[in-house]
């Protein structure tokens, strides 16, 4: 509510008398029915016991990726073989406090794009615009905002409060990691997780803001199918592309074109998450691909006009916009790309200057101008450019691979050690396709195309791109527009067939585009485990790669499974700031079997997902520190996250060990008694190295202590046929997960039972406790 | 060569193929389905001497023999033994069989008793799968899941004429059976099931199932509970000896009341099984459908949870949810399945489908049958009445019984639209003059140090007061607790 101002020029009551009484109100906050719990805005200390029972079970297992520090001028300082720094740090610290540094960039860019948005949003709609997710379906509107800071929040305003806090906590986040401060690296990674909630909060700021005011679709599953891939963009059309991750200059465009009669006479296609929440607004808009394909599409020429915002954008943008004679506008502050700052000047002279080619680009922070400026200029500056590209012919490519002299500088700068030489040499020959297959798992990071790399001056990159001509041109998919948040109701009808075993799990597939291997095998994890009765839910560059696959029947996963949060069930929840709807399914569950009170009640909620909600995360492609950040969001909760190879580099797992029995007892709740639950879930956070093994992992990840046998038995079916899929046998752990023979899944009886006697397996007493960590949770048996 | 308990079966064997869907041009042939007329499949309780253990059987054309393409009528019959087991479970039982069939990969089947729709695939059939494999598979797995069952057989009829043989005394069965079920009584058992599956996510919450009350979840009754006793007796479903009726009405046991405190750990202390008021039975969070207290006509509305946008008092189900469930009991707010609302005993001692003043249009189509024809026509939906308003002028209209509550209803306590109207004409006369009456906010200043009873005066001049916060609390008055 906005501010109050009472003036009484004299005011006599009994008590007061008084002149010129002013009496003004900062902000008015209606309280609602639900009472505060115990920690409402947490500081970074508050949850550090509810951290380490986490990081007891589940220790900190260090990769270093680099043996010094070089943070201040104390160093370098060699850390390896046990040795501290100047300051007194040892591999483990330095190693956490890396990976604090990276959750707090992490999550201080999710804050500073909700912060960005709440204002821009409040400019446009007004302080006192309410917030609706998903109407009388969503009576849990903001679960995240709600569990963490205790605020209810009902108009953008209140929205404010709630990034005041969490700039708050990322000041002190980021404050640690200075020389001097934290030495535990158990402490650093207890703060690693106080920035993965704060991020959550963060984003479900910019989501829940951005649905309420431009009418994406509200917790809708049959949100609308929108077109996906390059082979979709009609390049007859003047064309702009937008990248990043901040909607407002984008909508601004769609809406220039709306009103000036131009929505089909021009084509608006983006990249990354401003794509995604683009076509959550106008379902006109395409979506090219993921991260990976800026560079390709870029150099295809096929954009006449580039719109860059914030957020994984490539850095070298204006050199590669340039070579294809394409105007770039930069819409944010924190991204200049070094271009002049015009939003002071008309609109005429700025389209006049990029259109004429006097400037690469221009920086313009307004975006209604903007967008009116994009327009304006595709419309213009397109019938020049003649869609001029820099990607070669198939001849022009065979001709540049005879240049290949197969030293393998290439293969060493890739990240994913592509064969690219071997490729090249096929195509000398004038066949095509080994290269052309190279292009399904290029994450189009450039590197082999840098200064000095390749001694014969070959572009690998481009070469593979050039002889994908035609792969490009069939890249034509559907993808459901995201849907934002989860229904409360659908939530209440997969209670039953949770509890009777017949869904054995939420999985979400969400993170970037860094694959290890081909990006298929996030659709081929997607579809399987929709296949297998899950409920799949995904985000960002990991929901457009599931939309750019098709099936047997030529399907993509989109138009082959319901949108619905369900048995079976594919939910694209929308951009990266979409990922606390997932988040926020597992803390509504709380509240809404259990009756949990949510409001600033962090740690038991926590406990009562770690312990029943059989969730897990899987990011394959993770590549940013946002990734990061987000997983550790997942964590504080108690919710498993499984990484990509590339995960690895994160410099951290937390590991569990099954073998130590003493690590995998609960409290049972209803007697106060420790109970052995076995290693459930065994991780939380590991990487794999093949998708096989992630696939095993996922149904594993999914087991919780209070699994119901029906429900256990149906996730052991899972893991074990997975298992025995991929690997040719049975696991050889099965027995720590049976507690009782009502577990074993009906189907493989005979089999597990004979495991079982193997391993000297004895029946669990209490197969079923009412697990908790927390000792205040226990309920004393009430007399009388 | 595959090894287990299905190594001998050429296609693989897993819960995985359940939701597994054989399309038409994946399809070698389809059994039973909507263009067949002769189809079913029966579970029967046999004395041990009629049962072979392990006997398949196949009456007609194996899938092989079967043209492609082709559609053929269809019956399974799967006939067991063994000392606890009871005819009176067969329907428990028969439904194991959608699952068990459905686990054989390239194996589809859907709905059940004499509308089964089942598919073999191409794939399947080429990798050798016959109807002697699924007979097997079927009979391994009622062994694996159910150690009651003993011996089992199982007999395939694909022979059109044995089939048509068959059917009718098929229907036999199963109007025996629902005729059973359906008049079975509270009063004619002597235990009733209880259920703490939920307790995986609502640790408090505890469903008592009677003949006559389906569980919250809708998913399981009386007879599945006495089966899910008997396979598992140390599992979440279990007996509870139902002691001496208390309140036959209300729907009060002494022995539900001990089972539902042991189980909920006293939380809970008793039970009106057949109420929405006083101790109502507790909901998790799955129930299907709300009943829900109307003050101002004094029945009681219904939503389900499919029903979207605001109930009649102007509250959608997602809020009226969030009042009454976590294995709480909530006076007026009641989470319930459909088959409850199919009871002669639902709501009993409320008034049952003569207090229900209210019930969406879906929701209602579902029950239809079993609301009495001398009220179904006078509750509205959604399609008849949008305000609480428009309600009264309805039920006025159509003469519903809370208008005027009869004598069994006024005996329940109900005081009926009228009473109601009565009532607030009274109090709106007591309160006169009948203007409404604003009560200034009073602020109260503690000053400390100030000697009792001494009287001061507090002068601000000029004074400017800033609150960075206000914030508005409204106080609500607590209701009586319960005992």
């Amino acid at each position: 509510m906005s501010k109050t101002r009472i003036k009484f020029d004299e005011l006599v009551t009994d008590l007061v008398k008084a002149k010129g009484l002013e009496f003004s109100v900062g902000r008015i906050i209606k309280e609602w029915e639900e009472e505060p719990g115990p920690t409402p805005m947490p500081d970074i200390g508050t949850f550090r016991e509810w951290d380490h029972k986490l990081l007891t079970k589940y220790k900190p297992f260090y990769l270093p990726w680099c043996d010094l520090c070089c943070l201040c001028t104390f160093g370098k300082c060699d850390l390896s073989k046990g040795k501290r720094g100047a300051c007194g740090l040892d591999m483990k610290a330095q190693l956490s406090r890396f990976v604090l540094l990276s959750c707090s960039i992490g999550a201080a860019t999710h804050c500073g794009h909700a912060r960005h948005m709440v204002e821009e949003l409040i400019a446009k709609f007004g302080r006192d615009h309410p917030l609706d997710v998903g109407g009388e379906n969503v009576y849990l509107e903001a679960p995240n905002i709600r569990l963490v800071t205790g605020i209810k929040p009902r108009t953008l305003a209140d929205l404010e409060d709630v990034l005041d806090y969490c700039e708050t906590e990322i000041v002190h986040l980021l404050s640690s990691c200075h020389t001097g401060q934290e030495g535990d690296n158990i402490d650093f990674e207890s703060k690693v997780f106080h920035a993965g909630m704060i991020d959550h909060v963060s984003m479900e700021v910019a989501d829940i803001a951005q649905i309420s005011t431009y009418g994406f679709p509200k917790a809708d599953p049959d949100a609308p199918l929108i077109e996906v891939g390059m082979g979709c963009i009609d390049k007859s059309k003047p064309v702009i592309l937008v990248i990043g991750h901040n909607v407002p200059p984008a909508v601004e465009i769609a809406d220039y074109m709306r009103n000036h009669g131009l929505e089909d006479s021009i084509e608006v296609c983006g990249i990354c998450c401003t794509a995604i929440d683009l076509t959550r607004y106008s379902q006109k808009a395409k979506i090219v691909g993921p991260i990976s394909f800026q560079l390709r599409f870029v150099r295809s020429g096929f954009a006449d006009v580039i719109v860059v915002d914030e957020q994984c954008i490539r850095t070298d943008i204006v050199v590669e916009a340039q070579k294809v004679h394409a105007p770039l506008i930069s819409t944010h502050y924190k991204n200049f790309q070094g271009l002049q700052d015009r939003t002071g000047d008309s609109v005429d002279d700025i389209v006049r200057d990029l259109v004429e080619g006097r400037v690469p680009g221009v920086a313009i922070l307004d975006s209604e101008k903007a967008g009116e400026v994009a327009v304006r200029v595709a419309t213009a500056i397109a019938p020049k450019r003649k869609k001029f590209k820099i990607v070669p012919e198939e001849s022009a490519v065979i001709e540049e691979a005879k240049k290949c002299r197969k030293c393998y500088a290439c293969v060493r700068v890739c990240p994913n050690t592509l064969p690219i030489p071997e490729a090249l040499e096929e195509a000398s020959k004038g066949n095509l396709q080994p290269l052309s297959e190279l292009y399904e798992s290029c994450v189009g990071c450039g590197r082999c195309e840098q200064e000095g790399i390749c001694p014969a001056q070959i572009h690998p990159h481009t070469l593979i791109v050039g002889a994908s001509k035609r792969r490009i041109a069939e890249e034509k998919h559907k993808m459901r527009a995201g849907r934002g948040a989860i229904q409360d109701v659908e939530i209440r009808r997969v209670g039953q067939p949770i509890v009777m075993g017949e869904i054995p799990g939420v999985v979400a597939f969400v993170g970037c585009a860094n694959y290890p291997g081909t990006w298929k095998e996030v659709p081929i994890m997607a579809s399987e485990f929709t296949k297998r009765r899950y409920i799949v839910c995904t985000t960002g560059c990991a929901a457009m790669s599931i939309g750019m696959y098709k099936d047997e029947n030529g399907q993509s996963p989109y138009e082959a499974y319901p949108g619905a949060f369900e048995a079976g069930g594919l939910i694209n929840c929308g951009s990266c700031v979409s990922n606390p709807h997932i988040s926020g399914a597992a803390i509504k569950i709380a509240s809404i079997f259990a009756k949990r009170k949510l409001r600033s009640n962090y740690e038991e909620i926590a406990d009562y997902i770690h312990n029943r909600v059989g969730a897990v995360g899987v990011a394959w492609g993770a590549y940013s520190q946002k990734a990061s950040s987000i997983a550790s969001g997942f964590w504080r909760l108690g919710i498993p996250v499984i990484v990509g190879p590339h995960g690895s580099k994160y410099r951290r797992m937390l590991l569990g060990r099954k073998d130590d029995k003493e690590a995998w007892y609960v409290i049972d709740a209803r007697t106060g008694k420790s109970a052995y639950a076995g290693p459930v879930p065994e991780h939380l956070f590991i990487a794999a190295e093949t998708m096989e093994e992630a696939m095993v992992l996922i149904p594993k990840l999914c087991m919780r202590a209070s699994d119901t046998t029906k429900g256990r038995a149906i996730k052991l079916n899972h893991y074990i046929d997975l298992h025995r899929r991929f690997f040719g046998e049975l696991p050889d752990d099965v027995h720590l997960f049976v507690r009782t023979i009502a577990d074993i899944p009906v189907t493989m009886k005979d089999e597990v039972m004979a495991l079982l006697k193997e391993k000297g397996w004895e029946e669990n007493e209490n197969p079923n406790p009412d697990p908790t960590l927390l000792p205040r949770l226990v309920r004393a048996k009430s007399e009388g | 060569m595959k090894s287990g308990m299905f190594g001998d079966i050429p296609v693989d064997v897993g819960v995985v193929y359940e939701g597994e869907r054989i399309r038409k041009g994946e399809m070698h042939a389809e059994l039973g389905g909507p263009d067949i007329k002769h189809k079913f499949e029966l579970f029967r309780v046999k004395s041990p001497d009629k049962v072979e253990d392990g006997k398949i059987k196949v009456v007609g054309p194996e899938f092989k023999d079967m043209q492609e393409g082709s559609k053929l009528p269809f019956a399974i019959i799967v006939e067991a033994s063994g000392k606890d087991l009871e005819e009176e479970m067969e329907g428990v039982f028969e439904r194991r069989l959608h699952y068990f069939t459905n686990w054989v990969e390239g194996f589809m089947h859907l709905n059940q008793r004499n509308t089964i729709w089942c598919r073999v695939s191409k794939k399947s059939v080429q990798r050798g799968l016959t109807l002697e494999h699924l007979g097997k598979v079927i009979a391994r797995l009622y062994h694996s899941e159910c150690p009651i069952i003993e011996k089992v057989q199982v007999t395939f009829y694909t022979d059109p004429a044995e089939v048509e043989k068959l059917y009718s005394e098929a229907l036999k069965i199963y109007d025996a059976r629902d005729a059973r079920a359906r008049g079975l009584k509270d009063e004619d058992v002597d235990v009733f099931y209880g259920c703490t599956l939920c307790q995986s996510f609502a640790p408090t919450h505890v469903c008592v199932i009677t003949p006559q009350r389906y569980a919250n979840c809708g998913a399981i009754g009386w007879f599945d509970g006495r089966a899910a006793a008997k396979v598992d007796p140390k599992g979440p479903i279990y007996e509870v000896k139902i002691g001496e009726c208390i309140d036959p009405l209300k729907g009060e046991w002494t022995g539900a009341n001990e089972s539902v405190k042991e189980k909920s750990l006293g939380e809970v202390k008793k039970v009106w099984l057949y109420t929405a008021f006083g101790y109502p039975h507790t909901s998790c969070g799955c129930f299907e459908a709300i009943a829900f207290y109307i003050p101002e006509v004094d029945g009681l509305g219904i939503v389900h949870r499919d029903f979207k946008g605001p109930a009649i008092n102007g509250v959608p189900f997602s809020t009226m949810a969030d009042s009454t469930a976590g294995g709480r009991q909530v006076d007026g707010f009641h989470g319930l399945s459909f088959e409850y609302m199919r009871s002669p005993k639902f709501l009993q001692a409320d008034g049952g489908w003569y207090r229900i003043v209210w019930i969406p249009k879906e929701a209602k189509e579902r029950v239809k049958d079993f609301i009495p024809p001398d009220v179904v026509d006078k509750i509205p939906t959604e399609e008849d009445v949008k305000s609480v308003e428009e309600l009264k002028e309805f039920l006025k209209a159509h003469g519903h019984p809370i208008v005027e509550p009869s004598e069994h209803l006024k005996k329940l306590g109900v005081k009926g639209l009228k009473g109601v109207e009565a009532e607030v004409a009274a109090t709106a006369e007591e309160a006169a003059p009948p203007t409404e009456v604003v009560t200034a906010p009073t602020i109260t200043m503690p000053v400390s140090g100030v000697p009792g009873g001494m009287e001061f005066e507090i002068i601000l001049k000029n004074a400017k007061i800033f609150a960075e916060k206000l914030i508005v609390r409204r106080i609500e008055k607590r209701k009586g607790g319960k005992e």
